[in-house]
């Protein structure tokens, strides 16, 4: 299977779970309601509430925008220089951006289920595997782009190649 | 120095404005063709290039519009900001190289220009040209508008300006922008986003610094008030709900690389190696600008809900209000300078990708050649952009205050709607066809129109922009595949294996 197929089915179950979503019946404070007192201010109320009708739908939503962004990412890189190792760090960044979210979720849940949570560095401990978790699990692609580039992103060869290009480019518009 | 608050203020803003005419001023020597003043004819260092990217994508919303968010519905918006690091990585991974390569070897100016070179087709060409014109309109409109609001709000605290008119603030705000973008092209605004990068960055975590201050308990007893009030709010979807904040890091992770603004940059620099630094100085910069943005938002709201102070008459409200009671006034001094900076650094941007679409790209499109003298006509139509967009923004402002709020809320899902299948799949994959480019772009304009003329709200709080994404993306790969591969032109076949 080809990466782009891969793609093109992550988009359809993101569409499916999306569609599935828009069909079910949403609560009242879905989307949050306005606060009783202060102008400007929304709140969101239960939060257990807002996910009853719609049960684990986001949780597998992410999941496959995270496949999904890893997909588009791995395109990125030439074929031909996808190497085993290149698989293996592509495949332990995914993981690790699947970690983070999961356990943002679990942590979410887990505030649902007994009113209370640790505040941690400032935050709860959700929003800490928010905050930091999700922007960190993509940073690690950052990083892979940063300490990998000569190796997968412009490999000293493709960049000869691409000089040669640019010469035969300019001695052809040069001919004309 | 607190009772010279107001006079430190606008001493900073005068001090940033007359930087970025003196840039301008220094940048017209160096604009000498319709290359310089539309990609810096492609030799900027990695550090401008930076700085540029970052600043061009974080605007004044990321200072005013993100705090506001915050303060009114939790941390809901703050998907829009981690998900930068992701943004950041698709530019790079599947953006940055191949659109530097093609900018080289057909010498293109835009990103048209590069949609062009790879479907050689002139109506997928004219649809991108249209896109970013009609996004440039409405993004500049809300950018021009923010800021007169700004300086006047900065104005009538003092006592010779007290009664200053919106107008005129619109006309001063506009005559800055229009000198340096005019006199200098994309160098002036590229330099002048250096500045307003370094600004951004010190003002982002100065801020932070301040906020974790606002309470004896530092940020923890914020967190801890809003827990007690409804939980929700600094839980990580925010009062808006999961879906509202996913399909928000939906559309702003994979939908950064798409913003014209953002991949426009990606073909100025000098070398192509320079991407090696350019994404981490990027990400860094970003994230400590966008610190502000959780900070500011999270302490006000703390406040409010902790009777510690008074509701504010708007969300908008938060950052100066935040500034104006907590940050030294020097402090405040910087932040301030550092949202002109921000409105700026993405008008300018708006401004160059806007003409290079009226004198550049359509002209191709409908007649197969650019304009003679594009450098002239470029100017002018810089000038005409500029005016038409500050009509915008006034219209809106007296008038009709939907306007600017339609074409802005317009931009960025448009954009990423619209250019992403197109560009960041486009690039890298050789079987995706101009008619089905044609068929992507199309449809997310007329989801994108449909969903703000007839306003329509969708359940869950799911973005609009997300939807036409998504359709977008599948009509796109779907509709490429039903057709039969077609030969590409041998460079661009050539950098595509690249």
């Amino acid at each position: 299977m080809k990466p782009i197929h891969i793609v093109f089915s992550l988009l359809l179950v993101i569409a499916g779970i999306t569609v599935y979503i828009l069909t079910s019946e949403p609560p009242a404070n879905a989307a949050g309601v306005a606060h009783q007192s202060l102008a400007g201010i929304k709140v969101g109320g239960d939060g257990a509430a807002r996910l009853a009708t719609i049960g684990k739908a986001p949780f597998y939503f992410q999941i496959a925008v995270i496949f999904l962004a890893a997909s588009l990412l791995y395109m990125g890189v030439p074929e031909h220089r996808r190497d085993r190792l290149f698989r293996m760090l592509f495949a332990g960044a995914t993981a690790y951006a699947v970690f983070v979210w999961v356990s943002l979720f679990s942590s979410y849940q887990a505030y649902h289920e007994t009113g209370v949570t640790d505040v941690v560095f400032g935050f709860p401990v959700p929003t800490n595997w928010f905050l930091w978790g999700v922007w960190s699990g993509f940073v690690v692609f950052d990083l892979l782009y940063v300490f990998a580039f000569r190796r997968y992103f412009l490999h000293p060869e493709d960049e000869q190649s691409f000089r040669e290009l640019v010469a035969e480019v300019k001695s052809e518009q040069g001919d004309v | 120095m607190e009772a010279m608050r107001q006079e430190i203020i606008l001493g900073s803003v005068f001090v940033y404005l007359l930087i970025c005419i003196g840039v301008g001023l220094w940048a017209m020597r160096r604009t000498k063709s319709a290359g310089d003043f539309f990609v810096a004819g492609r030799g900027l260092g990695p550090i401008i290039v930076s700085m540029a990217v970052f600043s061009s994508t974080l605007s004044g919303f990321g200072f005013v519009g993100g705090p506001g968010l915050v303060y009114a519905t939790g941390m809901s918006s703050v998907w829009m900001a981690v998900c930068s690091a992701l943004g950041y990585a698709t530019g790079f991974y599947l953006v940055s190289k191949r659109i530097r390569m093609i900018a080289e070897v057909r010498d293109t100016m835009s990103l048209p220009d590069v949609v062009f070179a790879r479907y050689g087709s002139e109506a997928a060409r004219l649809l991108t040209a249209g896109t970013i014109l009609l996004g440039v309109l409405g993004y500049l409109a809300t950018q021009i508008l923010a800021m007169a609001l700004v300086l006047q709000s900065l104005l009538a605290g003092t006592d010779m300006f007290a009664d200053i008119s919106l107008f005129t603030c619109v006309v001063i705000s506009s005559a800055v922008l229009i000198f340096y973008c005019v006199t200098g092209g994309i160098i002036a605004s590229v330099y002048t986003d250096l500045v307003q990068g370094i600004v951004m960055i010190i003002s982002g975590a100065l801020v932070v610094i301040t906020a974790a201050h606002v309470f004896d308990g530092g940020l923890a007893e914020a967190s801890n008030i809003m827990l007690a009030n409804d939980g929700e709010d600094i839980m990580p979807f925010g009062t808006l709900g999961m879906m509202a904040s996913l399909t928000w890091f939906f559309l702003f992770g994979l939908g950064l690389a798409g913003q014209p603004h953002v991949a426009t940059k990606m073909m100025m620099n000098r070398n192509l190696a320079d991407n090696r630094l350019i994404l981490p100085i990027t990400v860094f910069g970003y994230v400590i600008a966008a610190m502000l943005w959780v900070s500011v938002g999270m302490v006000m709201r703390a406040l409010v809900l902790g009777d510690v102070s008074g509701p504010l008459g708007a969300p908008d409200e938060a950052a100066p209000m935040f500034l104006s009671t907590y940050a030294h006034p020097l402090l405040a001094g910087i932040v301030f300078a550092g949202l002109f900076a921000a409105i700026m650094s993405t008008a300018d941007s708006f401004l160059n990708i806007g003409a290079a679409a009226i004198i550049h790209d359509i002209p191709k499109a409908v007649r197969g050649k650019s304009l003679n003298n594009e450098l002239f006509w470029a100017r002018l139509a810089a000038v005409g952009l500029s005016v038409i967009a500050a009509g915008f923004a006034l219209y809106s402002y007296y008038e009709n205050d939907e306007l600017v709020a339609l074409l802005g809320a317009f931009g960025w899902g448009t954009f990423a709607a619209a250019l992403v299948p197109v560009v960041l799949v486009g690039l890298n994959w050789k079987q995706a066809s101009a008619r089905a480019a044609v068929v992507a772009i199309s449809a997310s304009l007329i989801i994108n129109f449909s969903a703000q003329v007839f306003q329509v709200k969708i359940a869950y709080g799911i973005s609009a922009g997300f939807l036409s994404m998504l359709t977008s993306l599948i009509l796109f790969i779907g509709l490429s595949l039903l057709e039969k591969p077609k030969k590409l032109p041998k460079d661009i076949d050539r950098i595509m294996e690249l």
